[in-house]
């Protein structure tokens, strides 16, 4: 069965990246009508969310985080240059990822939204219910014991009335994933982001995150949930999650058919993880406690070194 | 999973906030109203072959006919509630296009090689509705999108294409790498799409061809029906221009003057923006009980960091900001105008442009314009001055044609930031009866919405008598 596969991938990639002069793609049809629909629907709910927010800050409650340390100023900031020592390996790798995407994941990712919404949706689902195993062990570590208890109730119940964690029942019981991991562990115990890196296959990451990945693939291989991870069929549920996974980002390489991509995912991708960090420590610290760029950040170092 | 992207939606978001954003330095200021001079001259910058000054800046202010509610309209668009009804399925095919007269692509753009248009098409014959992009911008936005939907459900084919100032189209299809000029845009569109009509499956039969655009693009389309009118390729019917600039140098010399003013001059300014948004995020991104920050977090921090005209001024002149970088770097490189690029020695694929990037930030539309743009033209057509470059970039250059044929069409709102008093009586004067003039609306925030597409759809058909208002 593997060589099977292999072989159709390889034909799909060889045929992708063909070097005929035209080529047409026929795309999962649009529902524009549905799309608008949802996005009245978020709107209101944006709204109301709004609202609710105004009352309760009206009602005396400020931010519960925001005490415990001063706020970031604009002085905090990290610099606008971002450590990448590994600069011309990760260009390499960003532009093999690029074209692996554009032969390989995106046209299988296509293949795949043509199923039906609520079928995705199960799968989604069943591998989000897996990974609660890893966010618990990480919870632990990270001492942060009601979110903990929080993703084993997410799984208990996903796993027997969720019937086997294809439906989110969890969600509907006022209980939303919060997944966690190695990476946001390492980072609650002071490790550095680290260089930039990026991944073959799986994109911007740092060190840490890739530590973390690593870390996470590990401990689910370790525990083997229902031998999902280690039985015969354990690659083909691993090239389904990679596929609901790819199928689940809206994003395309080089779509912005700008030069300056590496360099924009790059600023991004860092600068988000230690906004995360900040809220992590934010969050975590003990009154008088210096936030995370105010410790690290001596003005002008690269962001994330 | 840690990586993979989880941040795309992020990364366009902090995208248009942050990562391009950029100061104008203060020697490149222009004094509002100068006129230029055939032989202008600019000092203290010697080393550029043709000297030649920037367009001048519009008078008035920098936003144009724009109020409040017109920049909050611009920001966020139509907003869903409003839209025109769409239908419920919309088949769609991606088309990628090696055009035959191709030229090198430089190494940097390795990934721009063919161009890339998007196509839905009716199972029976049927118009053929071509629609084209706006500024900087790729064949697949959501204002594409929108009117994808509309046109296709009132039973058109719809092929929307990128415009000829996206990085893509420029090295795909452009015959000359240096984007913005309006009539050599127009006849490389033109080639284009003659080249994917051509090319089209032979199932796909089509009864007529109208042309649409939005804001530069809606300029394209009319140029594109002009030439077309002499050519006789396509036999395009009808034209219709969706808020479509007048000149489109007064129209940037606004956007650069709004970037001046609502962000800064000087590298500092872009500095002192990105602290001050990552500050704020942070803090918002502490006060909320997320642990990470996704899509819904990115929305509510825009609306409680997007609160006073400064800041919706600052949003706007910085994507007009992002999308001249791409331009000015393309047409330095392939000019060899040498601002940001070493003509002998054009960057490799695996160069770090961060430096390179972080030079173009800086640089207003002005710069573009009197270190690429004119040297290049003034020097491949002959007889011309910066002064007649700019005047061929306004819509007068087809005035004739769209005051007496009856097939060319347009809307626009009557608070437009791209335009000035002059510029929109010149459009109502020009078009008489084929314009349609909204009241509010801003730049492009009420595109997909339900009079603009009525009003739009009967413009096409040739059902139009006029505003019923």
């Amino acid at each position: 069965m593997r060589p099977v596969l292999l072989a159709a991938l390889m034909t799909a990639a060889l045929g992708g990246c063909a070097s005929e002069s035209l080529s047409i793609h026929s795309l999962p049809p649009q529902d524009p009508a549905a799309e608008n629909a949802a996005a009245v629907a978020s709107t209101a709910a944006f709204a109301a969310a709004a609202a609710s927010a105004e009352t309760a800050k009206e009602a005396g409650g400020s931010g519960p985080a925001s005490e415990a340390v001063p706020p970031v100023t604009a002085a905090d900031a990290p610099s606008m240059y971002t450590y990448d020592p590994w600069e011309r390996l990760n260009r390499f790798t960003y532009r093999f990822n690029a074209r692996f995407d554009e032969a390989i994941f995106l046209p299988v990712s296509n293949t795949y939204r043509r199923i039906p919404p609520p079928i995705r949706a199960g799968v989604h689902n069943f591998f989000g219910n897996l990974s609660e195993v890893d966010s618990v062990i990480n919870y632990a570590l990270q001492w942060r014991l009601k979110l903990g208890a929080r993703s084993l109730g997410r799984f208990v119940i996903n796993s027997t009335i969720g019937i086997g964690g294809l439906i989110d029942v969890a969600k509907m019981l006022k209980l939303p994933g919060a997944p966690t991991g190695l990476s946001t562990t390492l980072a609650k115990w002071g490790m550095h982001p680290g260089p930039y890196l990026v991944i073959p296959l799986l994109g911007p990451s740092t060190l840490r995150d890739g530590l973390g990945f690593v870390g996470d693939y590990a401990t689910s291989y370790g525990i083997d949930v229902a031998k999902l991870y280690r039985g015969d069929k354990s690659w083909a549920l691993g090239t389904l999650n990679a596929v609901d996974q790819r199928a689940n980002i809206d994003f395309r390489y080089y779509a912005t058919g700008s030069p300056f991509e590496y360099e924009n995912i790059r600023f991004l991708y860092v600068r988000k993880r230690l906004i995360e960090d900040e809220g992590l420590h934010a969050k975590l610290a003990k009154k008088g406690e210096k936030s995370t760029t105010q410790q690290e950040n001596e003005v002008n170092e690269p962001a994330g070194k | 999973m840690p990586c993979l992207m989880n941040c795309a939606r992020a990364a366009l978001l902090w995208a248009a906030v942050t990562a391009h954003g950029a100061a104008v330095p203060e020697q490149s200021e222009v004094p509002a109203q100068a006129e230029v001079p055939a032989q202008a001259e600019v000092p203290a910058q010697a080393e550029v072959p043709e000297r030649v000054s920037a367009p001048p800046t519009a008078p008035g202010p920098a936003t144009g006919l724009a109020d409040s509610a017109a920049l909050r309209a611009t920001v966020y668009g139509t907003p869903p509630q409003d839209m025109a009804p769409l239908p419920n399925r919309v088949p769609l095919a991606e088309i990628n296009l090696a055009l035959p007269r191709a030229r090198p692509v430089p190494d940097v753009f390795w990934f721009d090689r063919k161009l890339r248009v998007w196509f839905s098409a009716q199972d029976k014959p049927a118009p053929l509705a071509i629609v084209i992009s706006g500024t900087g911008s790729d064949g697949n936005t959501a204002k594409l999108s929108a009117l994808r939907g509309v046109l296709y459900g009132a039973g058109y084919h719809v092929l929307t294409m990128p415009s000829p100032t996206f990085p893509g189209f420029i090295v795909s299809a452009s015959s000359t790498g240096v984007a913005g000029d309006l009539m050599q845009d127009g006849h490389d569109l033109y080639a284009a799409m003659q080249e994917i009509v051509r090319r089209l499956p032979r199932k796909v039969k089509i009864t007529e061809i109208d042309v649409l655009g939005y804001s530069l693009g809606g300029a394209n389309a009319a140029i594109v029906k002009s030439i077309d009118a002499k050519e006789g390729k396509l036999n395009i019917h009808r034209a219709v221009m969706i808020d479509p600039p007048v000149s489109l140098f007064a129209s940037i010399g606004r956007l650069d003057k709004l970037f001046t003013q609502s962000i800064g001059a000087g590298d500092a300014g872009i500095e002192q923006l990105y602290r001050r948004l990552y500050a704020q995020l942070a803090n918002l991104y502490r006060a909320s009980d997320r642990v990470q920050i996704d899509e819904d977090f990115l929305l509510g921090a825009a609306a409680g960091i997007l609160k006073t005209d400064a800041e919706f001024s600052a949003a706007i002149a910085l994507s007009f900001r992002i999308d001249l970088v791409n331009v000015f770097f393309a047409g330095d490189l392939y000019a060899g105008t040498g601002v940001v690029t070493d003509p002998k020695h054009p960057p490799k694929v695996g160069d770090s442009l961060e430096a390179t990037q972080r030079l173009l930030r800086s640089k207003p539309f002005s710069e573009y314009f009197s270190k690429v743009f004119a040297p290049y033209y003034l020097q491949h057509r002959p007889n011309s001055t910066p002064a007649s470059l700019i005047a061929d970039n306004r819509l007068d250059i087809i005035g004739d044609a769209l005051s007496n044929n009856p097939d060319y069409y347009a809307q626009t709102n009557a608070d437009d930031l791209i335009l000035d008093t002059r510029e929109l009586a010149w459009l109502r004067q020009t078009l008489g009866s084929k314009i349609a003039v909204y009241h509010h609306g801003g730049h492009l925030g009420n595109i997909g919405e339900r009079q603009q597409v009525s009003d739009m759809l009967d413009m096409l058909a040739g059902r139009w008598r006029g505003a019923a208002k």
